[in-house]
């Protein structure tokens, strides 16, 4: 957590001082961006966390342990991408979401099509695509890229089950 | 943004009638009480993450990444799209229409996908989130596993799909005629 925190301090640093370069206040504007960002998604962030509290709450352990847990295998893999390609909301809401499930049991093959699931086809980014893009277009990209939350979480599970 | 806080906090709420239902009250309080413990101590990371986010759209420009990618072609088109896909910052509003132009001035399927499925997998824009919200271990290892991938399926559809290729640019320019019918004079809006 505490390494997080650095990374990404010390990430903010040189962005600051790289967006300052344009000499007309670069960095403030893009701080003030960020600040808006926040400020608009805090009521998603705030149900995000309550969502991902009370799903380890609510759905017992032993179930997801029984569903996508380390020994599930092929089984967790297979239903973590199917759950993954489901998930619609963006990263302030899967993120919170995949780390309860993650926290209740999950292993770590599983927890990997989640979000890999959610990354490359999640039904939330699908309408964008079909009303600019196209259904033809829509088509062909899924169906180079359906297998990759199966293939990601194997070979997870095999190197760091 | 509307439609999806309704809908979490239906589902919330089914939730917490769930846990309710199993447990009583005292699951209920042990929900609120871990949603907050949560929040609280992942607040400060997510404070940074969304300056990080902020200067990385400073910093970056659609435009650039357009023209710059235009003239690229075949496995360097690809390489190139690839790591376009993961600096350009913005949801699936702004990708998918850059896309859109891509294709339509001239790049190949492969390189569409590879910037598409780059932008899915390793945005840099998302990063700090990402390590804010999970376990670094999760990020690290997702980040290693699916890190050939977008260039593997750029050159996996520039196989499959390069005779198509045609076809799609047809089907994608007739809807961004559309959407420019629609919406005219959209234009791109800059902090200053």
């Amino acid at each position: 957590m505490l390494i997080a925190f650095l990374v990404l301090l010390a990430m903010a640093g040189v962005l600051f001082f790289i967006a300052r370069r344009d000499g007309q206040g670069g960095h403030i504007c893009g701080l003030r961006k960020g600040m808006g960002m926040f400020i608009r998604l805090a009521p998603l962030l705030v149900l995000a966390f309550l969502l991902a509290g009370f799903i380890q709450v609510a759905v017992p352990p032993e179930l997801i342990q029984e569903w996508i847990g380390t020994k599930s295998g092929f089984k967790g893999v297979f239903i973590g991408s199917i759950a993954g390609s489901l998930l619609a909301g963006g990263p302030y809401v899967s993120f919170p979401v995949i780390s309860a499930i993650n926290h209740s049991g999950a292993g770590t093959g599983a927890t990997v099509s989640l979000i890999t699931g959610w990354a490359v086809i999640g039904l939330g980014q699908l309408p964008f695509e079909l009303t600019i893009m196209g259904p033809r277009f829509m088509i062909v990209r899924l169906s180079t890229v359906f297998a990759t939350p199966f293939i990601a979480g194997l070979i997870t599970q095999y190197f760091f089950g | 943004m509307r439609n999806t806080l309704i809908i979490m906090t239906l589902a919330i709420l089914g939730l917490a009638g769930l846990a309710f239902y199993r447990d009583g009250t005292p699951a209920l309080m042990r929900g609120l009480f871990i949603s907050g413990r949560t929040l609280i101590e992942i607040l400060p990371l997510l404070a940074v993450a969304f300056a990080v986010a902020g200067l990385v759209s400073q910093v970056t420009s659609t435009q650039a990444v357009n023209k710059w990618l235009g003239q690229a072609s075949g496995f360097r088109g690809i390489l190139l799209a690839a790591v376009a896909g993961a600096i350009v910052p913005g949801g699936p509003y702004i990708f998918f229409p850059l896309a859109a132009t891509l294709l339509v001035s001239g790049a190949r399927i492969g390189t569409v996908i590879a910037f598409l499925t780059a932008k899915n997998l390793w945005t840099l824009s998302r990063l700090p989130m990402e390590f804010a919200l999970l376990d670094a271990r999760i990020v690290i290892i997702r980040y290693a596993v699916t890190f050939v991938f977008p260039v593997l399926l750029g050159l996996l559809g520039n196989m499959l799909f390069s005779a198509s290729t045609d076809k799609l640019r047809q089907s994608v320019a007739r809807m961004q005629n559309q959407a420019q019918a629609e919406n005219p004079g959209k234009g791109n809006k800059k902090c200053s």
